[in-house]
């Protein structure tokens, strides 16, 4: 193993740098980025056909070429557009989800209607909404609930239906009440995989509203991307592709704390 | 590992909850059928009321029996036909590449650290960016249009594989590991043994998963740069006010991105005949 040559020649740069936490984990971790960056480089520097496409260096200078308050209003104008169809879906697909899961007509009566409307994709639906609503804003709205309706409702009505048997048997045995079975039980021994639906439904948003943002062009990230992209400035493209980037991890990152936090008691084993 | 359990254990464990409901029995499936079908009507009639009462801005939008009329007549046509093969063709590109690509590196960074260390992060660091965001810099890469629709299909499907590849190598149970090294494997027989088939079941839902997200991309992809397949079309049905084929496109996809996934799905059953029980654990984690 390399690790203990270094350290048998007595290199003390490397004892120094393992009391500070550094192992080689972390080195082969950041080696993986600035390998990917210097192949990123060279790709761009001596291969013809990618001579177009910017180098690592040039997005990086178009970073300090960004006015702050221009790219933090898109930033927000996606955001709450995002945010507005995710609570909406959440709203809607939730106590859905939980009829459906939880309650034997509700399944019959919803779930062959959810069911046969799934598999069109979101994106599919841009013509029709463009035609339905007039302002712009709720076009985009609706296409981000649509995308974040499907995962709540498949993933919370999952979660209901693999809650472990033993559990509402032994709540039923100390003589629980059907809401109270609802609200004490099944709900927490689900939380799990509803807050994986959450996560995966926020991804699905910040896909949809690139989107509809590239066709409504009504400003939001997604435009802006779309414009450097008709004026040729591509760094800023890649730049923006890492905000949006950025964003959704950032708001996965948000809910998996939001999860936690209602979960704490996962911590505890 | 705990839910497949469970499933296991259902039809044993289950079966009080059954007990009570058996006199009902026969009376609950025949309740199913009938609010089954109420269901999907229902789709329908509050579809074509909407529209015959021209509530809100529903007048604009066409009712059931049109929608009807004219898809039988694009049926018909040929346009049809090259429209579905193609956006087909563009699907199947992206998504057989994808699967080239990410289910060897899922494997490989599911078994091996070190390798995983190398790649993984700057994976992380990519996997956010949704696959339509590569719109532009496909379209600046790519001369040929095909290839960057292609692209952004392959983009759409390679992360979900990859990280159901990854979770299935890692959620394998370490005994067979150690198993077969006291039986003196070598590595290749473990990695073909054992981190493959254990992987499998995992693979095959992420490939579900990575189909799904496909169409979804070949319908954006088709929508801004293109001159053929369904997402065009339904694109240019909005422009030439054909609103009825807006709708009847909407409905192929739907079908076709409904039909792949079946057919990915019986396929890697045949593949796994071990696990009968994934067709209902499938199902579920097709969403997740």
């Amino acid at each position: 193993m390399a690790a203990s040559e270094v350290i048998n020649t007595g290199s003390q740069v490397w004892k120094k740098l393992k009391k500070m936490g550094v192992n080689w984990t972390t080195v082969r971790r950041i080696m993986s980025v600035v390998l990917f960056l210097l192949a990123w480089t060279i790709l761009v520097q001596f291969t013809g056909h990618f001579h177009q496409i910017p180098k690592p260096m040039d997005v990086f200078a178009a970073l300090f070429q960004l006015k702050p308050g221009v790219i933090f209003v898109e930033i927000l104008r996606s955001l709450l557009r995002v945010l507005g169809g995710f609570f909406i879906g959440l709203a809607i697909g939730f106590p859905l989800g939980v009829a459906i899961g939880y309650s034997r007509i509700a399944n019959y009566l919803f779930f062959p209607a959810v069911e046969v409307v799934r598999p069109i994709p979101p994106i599919a639906w841009i013509p029709l909404t463009v035609l339905f609503f007039i302002n712009v804003e709720s076009q985009i709205v609706f296409l981000t609930f649509y995308g974040a309706f499907f995962p709540i409702v498949y993933n919370t009505m999952g979660g209901i239906s693999e809650v472990d048997i033993r559990l509402p048997r032994a709540a039923m045995s100390f003589g629980i009440n059907r809401m109270g079975m609802l609200w004490k039980i099944i709900l927490p021994a689900a939380m799990p995989q509803i807050f994986t639906g959450m996560k995966v439904a926020i991804g699905i948003t910040w896909l949809m509203v690139v989107a509809a943002e590239m066709i409504a062009s009504k400003g939001g990230l997604g435009y802006w991307v779309w414009y450097h992209h008709t004026v040729m400035e591509y760094p800023m493209v890649i730049l923006g592709m890492g905000i949006i980037g950025l964003c959704g991890a950032l708001c996965s990152l948000a809910i998996d704390a939001i999860g936690n936090h209602f979960m704490k008691w996962r911590n505890i084993f | 590992m705990k839910n497949q359990n469970h499933t296991m254990l259902a039809p044993v464990d289950g079966f009080d909850f059954e007990f009570q409901k058996k006199p009902l029995l026969s009376k609950i499936v025949s309740l199913k059928t009938v609010l089954n079908t109420l269901s999907i009507l229902s789709i329908f009639v509050i579809w074509g009321a909407l529209v015959n009462f021209g509530v809100y801005r529903f007048v604009l939008i066409p009712g059931p029996a049109e929608v009807a009329e004219w898809g039988m007549e694009w049926v018909r046509s040929s346009q049809f036909w090259i429209d579905t093969s193609l956006s087909t063709l563009r699907v199947l590109g992206g998504f057989v590449s994808a699967a080239l690509v990410a289910i060897p590196l899922g494997l490989m960074i599911g078994w091996n650290k070190i390798f995983s260390d190398l790649t993984f992060p700057t994976l992380e660091i990519l996997r956010p960016i949704p696959g339509i965001a590569y719109i532009p810099l496909a379209i600046l890469f790519f001369p040929w249009e095909e290839a960057s629709v292609a692209f952004i299909c392959f983009v759409g499907a390679f992360f979900p594989i990859l990280l159901n590849t990854i979770t299935g190598v890692r959620l394998i149970d370490r005994d067979y590991f150690r198993a077969a090294r006291c039986l003196g494997s070598r590595p290749r027989d473990i990695f073909w043994h054992i981190v493959v088939p254990g992987a499998l079941p995992s693979i095959s839902t992420g490939a579900a998963l990575g189909m799904g997200i496909a169409w979804m991309a070949v319908v954006a992809g088709e929508m801004i740069s293109g001159k053929w397949g369904l997402g065009y079309r339904i694109w240019e049905a909005y422009t030439l006010i054909r609103y009825p084929l807006i709708i009847d496109g909407m409905i192929a996809i739907g079908i076709l991105g409904f039909g792949s996934s079946a057919i990915i799905r019986s396929i890697t059953l045949r593949l796994i005949p071990w696990r009968k029980s994934i067709t209902e654990s499938l199902d579920e984690s097709i969403t997740k």
